[in-house]
């Protein structure tokens, strides 16, 4: 059957963009896995549903991040670990380089989840806004905006030539809550 | 004091941010660019896990 081999197919040749979302998303690397296993299966059970011709990457991303918000709900007690994959410091770049490397890693950590979500899914498979903004379920504007936030948050964390006047760090509470919290108030459950 | 239409002024349009910061913004944009490639490439180059593999394999199967 065609469409069935298209959908198995396109699942895993779009896996690693969902690893890199998971990982942008948690922060961790054994609980991105399980998020991008979890997503998955779910687009599996749902592959009926699918519509040929539809955005299938914007579809799976967004699954991927239903998924997250529902297990943020069900476990608010996260661990927060930093888990920027470790052989990234381990390269052949100059000491400088690798600290600066580093840096960025604690700094990506710090920002809220849904900005650091957007920079990667822009900055790292080049995403466009409108992509994003289907992926993640927002207007473009605001797709637009949290990337822009994330740079510039980033960059006045990383250079120290403002202080954080605009947009101070938010606090783990507010970065893991603050997607959760959003859906609940546009969509409350009874 | 001379009034002046829009469509003749010949003022240059005042840029939104002095050259230096934007130059600053462009290369920091840079560095990052290149910076999250570097942080998470290896994550995308990673092999697919078994575990993963088979279990939409199984479901292709069905």
């Amino acid at each position: 059957m065609t469409t069935a081999v298209t959908f198995h197919d396109q699942i895993i040749a779009i896996v690693p963009k969902l690893r890199v979302q998971a990982l942008a998303l948690t922060r961790n690397r054994a609980a991105a896995e399980d998020l991008v296993q979890d997503a998955v299966c779910n687009a599996l059970s749902a592959q009926d549903s699918f519509i040929p011709g539809t955005n299938f990457a914007a579809l799976m991303h967004r699954i991927l991040r239903n998924r997250f918000i529902s297990n943020l709900r069900k476990r608010r007690d996260t661990t927060d670990i930093e888990d920027v994959p470790s052989s990234s410091f381990a390269t052949d770049a100059p000491h400088e380089d690798r600290l600066a490397l580093k840096e960025l890693g604690r700094a990506m950590t710090r920002l809220p989840v849904d900005q650091r979500e957007a920079l990667v899914m822009v900055v790292v498979h080049g995403m466009s806004y409108e992509a994003l903004a289907e992926a993640t379920g927002c207007a473009v504007g605001t797709a637009k905006s949290r990337v822009f936030r994330a740079r510039r948050q980033l960059e006045a964390w990383l250079l120290g030539e403002r202080q954080e006047r605009q947009s101070r760090p938010a606090s783990r509470l507010e970065r893991e809550r603050s997607i959760p919290a959003r859906q609940e108030r546009l969509h409350p459950s009874s | 004091m001379k009034y002046v239409a829009m469509s003749q002024r010949k003022d240059k349009p005042v840029p939104v941010k002095p050259p230096q910061e934007a130059k600053t913004q462009a290369a920091f944009d840079l560095w990052l660019r290149r910076g999250l490639h570097k942080l998470y490439d290896e994550v995308v180059s990673e092999p697919i896990p078994e575990e993963l593999l088979r279990i939409i394999e199984e479901d292709r199967q069905k």
